[in-house]
């Protein structure tokens, strides 16, 4: 047995060579691979760059993501009674008659706010009013909310469950309705003593800042610009969160709004338990958004699905077609959402102090639900958030929503944007290591007599790492303070400053074109030794922001993948190079003119609620791109 | 079994008239219709030792003399000697006592969850620490509670708000006081049951059987508690309390009226043989609405109505009711007398696992100038900077409405901050009083088995303190009426608790947590160890043949 065991070992140290000869071997392979490595630099990052947009597109796959499942144990959603009934919806009818008379007399929301506040003292439930006042770049903006906290029999208080209807729909409408079930609401769930955790009910102002002046004030955080009367009630701490919003007359289905400010998401058992009650308790089906499946509506299937019409009728027949379609519109939504770090509805305002929280909406429709069956649906959700023992803390926090009851995990859409990033590394790296060394050319005569012999050695040659790194440092400076000129010309109200903006920001880097090329062999080119700092740096920003926010991290790899890793500086004469050079300032500055409304409310978003995107965008985004473009414009 | 029914009677009876010289028995209910339609009781079951001494904790080594008790708990008495208790109360409650809307409680003891205090006197043979741990597992087994986790880590010594209710013996030795509070603990039948067994009619006649544990906690706020306390030239009581709140108004289609049988859904069929007396009380409304009250078997005292339950007619069921009214109507503007000196708001303002700032506003309603004391027991869960303090008047920093009594601050792993202060609150303003506070790291071992609740944070403790002329101020309504147990009692404020989030790992994945680490830790000692013991030799590579 030792005999046998002695030689196969002899034959392996033969084989991978660990004796004397064998380690110059092994070294000697090790150089080969890296070799091969560096020759197929190119081709590698390539492959990586087309197998990361591979990955992107095929993430709406029909094949792909499993079914969502209740991962806490205590939520055990929709096991129980509902006693919400026709009593309750009438007396939701009267309080809808009595907003509908205040919305016709065009009472004010301090009115609105004083009337809601009455009816809920009438129930018996404390309650109080909030005035809050908003001064931004846009403008003063007053509102007073309305709130009330029903102290729940023998529960300590320490904990709450928030229900929350703002007064005006995400559509825009009024919100009479969503207001009327909360207030009903109050009224019937003050009747059982089974809650374990206070209720709080509010009934915010405006869509999105009431719920913002209510709930900092609530936790106590200050906000420049907003002044808000402290809170008179108090509870305890806000585990979930429900959302109301019935703009409509009746709904078909409810659906679900689940982005935060940004890109945070809810637990995904809050959405769980909440769609198997809706389709099991009160017989409703949910929808992502309110994106219908143009399967379920023929008549309006190609108003409704993505898919592009030029495709010849037997591809758009396809129900796999149909199905990736319907998939990528919902993925497409919620990339939006995500990556602008917008809040897909009031709720999106609670996630940063830890509340799980999303928006029922209640598609408008001709029928058939109405009253009765959003308050069955929103009893039985409450009692499984009241069923919580703890913080919802087990399902996924990281999820991509594809169908309502259909999600992916983490694992499967996030490797596409790191292989992006990935590719973008290996490209920098290899600028870096190119910038090192020259390569001296050699004539062709000289090339054929030194064919088949040692090449010539290359010479090794200092990086100006200092210029590159100013350049950088330079252009976010530049993007710091375009942030703030656009938010001061916001406020003036100019639209030609964003032009002036656009010009100054895309003409001042054209300087780079007066700059001299250096002799090659002496110090490396400056366009190579900024690209690899570009391009190191804008893969590691991809890198961080996809386990932060995914989908930011998506359309960055989108925006910047290739532009970045293919900028180049060319021989070529000064118009082509100005061209690229505007292509390039298009990408990075174009939204200045081209999307100012976008503009608009992504600053509207960073004043008042303290979103990301704007100053994500100016001091991240624009920026790399310039450095691209100062790339392209330098002399090679 | 008519026959043996009798004979157990007149044994009963001589049983009484035995004991009566030593040791007595009165019970009594107590109503209180409150303003928001709901329904305060109480219940006092409290059993008088006469000329009976708490033990001389100097006598600890020596064998005690031996315990003989009719009426008195046996099962209490014991223990109140085992660890020379001259003072004792412990409550256990669920919900959060309203003060604005109920006023001040008939019973002051209202902290959510548990609270142990006593007072002990100091002893060479066992030191008061060590009673303290033994009265706590002892009362732990004896009612079914968690109070053996009231450790170390949560006693304190209050002394300024929790004074002695009774008298306190002079034993030449000074005495000391030892303080607890669970917030987390729940009240429930488990331990009604072993609170009943105390009772000497159990609750099988007289007041007591109208605890009907399923009403009894399903009721909006409920609580009991046992408080034993030394009365000089009297004797030794104890006095079983049982406290609740009720919304009938949730109970019988929107009116407020009531009865024993829709509260307990028992009514009294005997009563308690045993009982000195044996008293149902109602508190009647000071508003103006007609009000019923049956049976008319009741005498009338100071705005309580009185039945004697030994001699009135069996089965009594007691009810009131508001004929005049078809539907309770909330008050939709807030009452014009407030029904306490002052209200507390308590919160934990911030939403960081690290820190956080500790906010209390104090309203004082009333036109003059209240002193009060303000307490806060907390353990090393919630560390203060002190520093941070600020207090605030009607906008303006007036650090000069605080005197700090005593700061004990917290230790880690072993002990809480203990801080008291007396506030002095203008008149009909509201005092702002807030610090920052840091939440430390627990050690993996320290989180309950519901690590992602967080920690359930003891009540803050105000004491009004009020002049002696204050009488002409009180808000009135709450007064408890004269009788036998009515000595006044100080009026403590609990303030809601709180929940604080700590840093928590994610346990419900440790083994991924465990592998990643190990990994980690397995290439790093890797690399490490390669390059330490790896022998470097240099070697020529020719250019690869070809």
């Amino acid at each position: 047995m030792a005999a046998v065991l002695q030689a196969v070992r002899a034959r392996l140290r033969r084989l991978l060579g660990t004796d004397e000869n064998g380690t110059v071997m092994k070294i000697r392979r090790r150089n080969q691979f890296n070799n091969f490595i560096w020759k197929s630099l190119p081709i590698i990052r390539l492959i990586l760059l087309v197998a990361g947009y591979a990955w992107m597109l095929a993430i709406p796959l029909p094949n792909l993501g499993r079914k969502t499942y209740i991962d806490e144990n205590a939520l055990q959603p929709g096991q129980v009674n509902t006693y919400w009934n026709w009593p309750d919806v009438l007396r939701a009818d009267r309080y809808l008659a009595d907003l509908e008379g205040l919305r016709d007399r065009n009472a004010s929301s301090a009115e609105q706010a004083a009337y809601i506040v009455d009816e809920f003292k009438k129930l018996g439930i404390p309650s109080a009013t909030q005035a809050y006042s908003f001064t931004g770049t846009s403008g003063v903006s007053n509102g007073t909310n309305a709130y009330a906290i029903h102290s729940s029999p023998r529960a300590s208080g320490a904990e709450a469950i928030l229900i929350s209807a703002s007064r005006i729909s995400r559509t825009g409408d009024l919100n009479l309705r969503g207001i009327s079930t909360v207030i009903s609401l109050a009224a019937y769930l003050k009747g059982s003593s089974l809650w374990a955790k206070d209720l709080i009910f509010v009934i915010s102002d405006d869509h999105l800042l009431g719920m913002q002046a209510w709930i900092t004030s609530y936790h106590g955080s200050e906000q420049s610009g907003l002044v808000a009367d402290p809170l008179t009630l108090s509870s305890g701490v806000i585990w979930t969160a429900l959302n109301i919003d019935y703009p409509g007359h009746s709904f078909s289905h409810l659906g679900v709004f689940f982005e935060g400010l940004n890109g945070r998401l809810p637990n995904q058992d809050l959405i769980n338990s909440f769609g198997l009650i809706s389709v099991y308790t009160g017989g409703v089906p949910i929808l992502l958004y309110d994106h219908r499946d143009p399967r379920e509506v023929p008549h309006l299937e190609s108003k409704l699905s993505i898919i592009p019409s030029w495709l010849p009728e037997i591809v758009k027949k396809q129900d796999a077609v149909k199905e990736y379609g319907f998939r990528a519109k919902n993925i497409l939504r919620h990339v939006g959402y995500q990556a602008r770090g917008q809040t897909s509805g009031v709720h999106g305002l609670l996630h940063r102090f830890r509340i799980d929280a999303i928006t029922l909406f209640a598609v408008p429709a001709t029928g058939p639900h109405g009253f009765h069956a959003i308050g069955r649906i929103i009893e039985s959700t409450l009692r499984t958030m009241n069923n919580l023992l703890e913080r919802l803390h087990a399902s996924f926090f990281f999820y991509l929503l594809v169908l309502p009851s259909t999600f992916l995990k983490i694992g499967t859409y996030l490797p596409s944007v790191i292989l992006v990033s990935v590719s973008m590394m290996f490209t920098g790296l290899g600028e870096w290591v190119d910038a090192r060394w020259y390569q001296p050319k050699q004539s062709s005569i000289e090339e054929k007599a030194a064919n088949g012999q040692a090449k010539s050695e290359a010479i090794p040659r200092p990086r100006p790492v200092l210029k590159a790194l100013s350049i950088v440092l330079l252009t976010h400076l530049a993007g710091i303070a375009l942030f703030y000129l656009r938010t001061l010309s916001l406020a003036s109200g100019s639209e030609t400053m964003s032009l002036l903006l656009f010009f100054l920001m895309a003409s001042v880097p054209l300087i780079a074109l007066t700059a001299h090329p250096s002799p090659p062999q002496a110090v490396a080119p400056l366009s190579k030794t900024l690209k690899a700092f570009n391009l190191c740096f804008a893969s590691t920003v991809i890198s961080v922001t996809s386990v932060l926010n995914f989908s930011l991290a998506a359309a960055l790899a989108v925006s910047l993948g290739v532009p970045l890793s293919y900028s180049s500086p060319s021989r070529s004469s000064l118009g082509i190079k100005l061209a690229g050079y505007t292509i390039y300032a298009v990408l990075g500055f174009g939204w200045l003119v081209l999307c100012r409304k976008e503009v608009q409310e992504a600053i509207w978003n960073w004043e008042v609620l303290g979103a990301w995107f704007a100053l994500f965008v100016c001091i991240i985004y624009s920026p790399l791109v310039l450095q691209a473009a100062i790339v392209s414009v330098l002399p090679p | 079994m008519f026959w043996r029914n009798n004979i157990l009677a007149v044994l009963l009876l001589c049983c009484t008239w035995c004991l009566a010289t030593s040791e007595e028995f009165h019970e009594a209910l107590t109503f209180r219709p409150l303003q928001d339609g709901r329904l305060a009781t109480r219940f006092t079951f409290t059993t008088l030792l006469r000329g009976a001494y708490p033990r001389d904790p100097s006598t600890l080594q020596e064998e005690d003399e031996s315990q003989h008790y009719a009426i008195f708990p046996l099962a209490l008495g014991q223990v109140l000697r085992e660890y020379a208790v001259t003072e004792l109360h412990l409550t256990l409650n669920a919900g959060k006592w309203d003060y604005d809307h109920w006023g001040y409680p008939d019973e002051p003891g209202v902290g959510t969850g548990a609270e142990l205090w006593a007072w002990m006197g100091e002893s060479a043979a066992r030191s008061v620490d060590e009673r303290w741990k033994g009265l706590r597992n002892a009362l732990s087994g004896q009612f079914c509670a968690s109070l053996g986790s009231l450790d170390e880590q949560r006693t304190t010594s209050p002394e300024l708000t929790f004074r002695p209710e009774g008298s306190l013996p002079q034993w030449g030795t000074t005495h000391q006081l030892r303080h607890g509070t669970l917030p987390s603990e729940h009240v429930c039948t488990e331990n009604l049951t072993p609170f009943l067994k105390l009772l000497p009619c159990k609750s099988l006649t007289g007041i007591a059987s109208l605890l009907n544990p399923h009403r009894l906690f399903d009721a909006d706020w409920h609580g009991l508690g046992v408080h034993v306390r030394y009365l000089e030239n009297e004797g030794i009581e104890v006095r079983l309390s049982f406290q609740s709140v009720f919304d009938p108004v949730r109970y019988s289609n929107g009116r407020r009226d009531w009865s024993l049988r829709s509260v307990f859904d028992r009514v009294i069929d005997r009563s308690c043989p045993i009982a000195h007396s044996s008293e149902i009380r109602v508190a009647i409304p000071k508003e103006e609405t007609a009000v019923a009250i049956t049976p008319d078997s009741y005498t009338t005292h100071a705005g309580f109505v009185y039945f004697n339950v030994s001699n009135a007619s069996k089965p009594l069921d007691i009810s009131m009711s508001w004929p005049d009214e078809q539907k309770f109507e909330y008050a939709t503007v807030s009452s014009a007398v407030p029904l306490t000196h002052v209200s507390v708001r308590r919160t934990l303002k911030g939403s960081s696992q690290s820190r956080g700032r500790l906010s209390v506003s104090i309203t004082n309603h009333m036109p003059i100038t209240i002193q009060t004391s303000y307490l806060e027991s907390m353990p090393w869960l919630l560390q203060f900077y002190l520093h941070s303090l600020q207090i605030y008047s009607n906008g303006v920093s007036r650090d000069d409405l605080i005197s700090i009594v005593s700061y004990i601050p917290s230790v880690p792993h072993v002990r809480p901050t203990l801080f008291q202060a007396i506030l002095t609150l203008p008149p009909k303003s509201t005092l702002h009083l807030s610090m920052d506070v840091i939440k430390p790291f627990l050690r993996y071992t320290e989180h309950p088995p519901d690590a992602q609740r967080g920690w359930d944070l003891p009540p803050a403790v105000l004491v009004p303190l009020l002049h002696s002329n204050s009488s002409t101020l009180d808000p009135g309504l709450s007064n408890p009426p004269s009788g036998f147990e009515q000595l006044r009692l100080p009026r403590r404020m609990y303030t809601p608790v709180l929940l604080v989030d700590l840093a928590t790992p994610d346990f419900s994945m440790p083994y991924n947590v465990i592998i990643m680490s190990c990994t980690l830790i397995a290439l790093i000692f890797g690399m490490v160890f390669n390059l330490l013991t790896r022998k470097f030799t240099l070697i020529r590579v020719s250019p690869e043949p070809k």
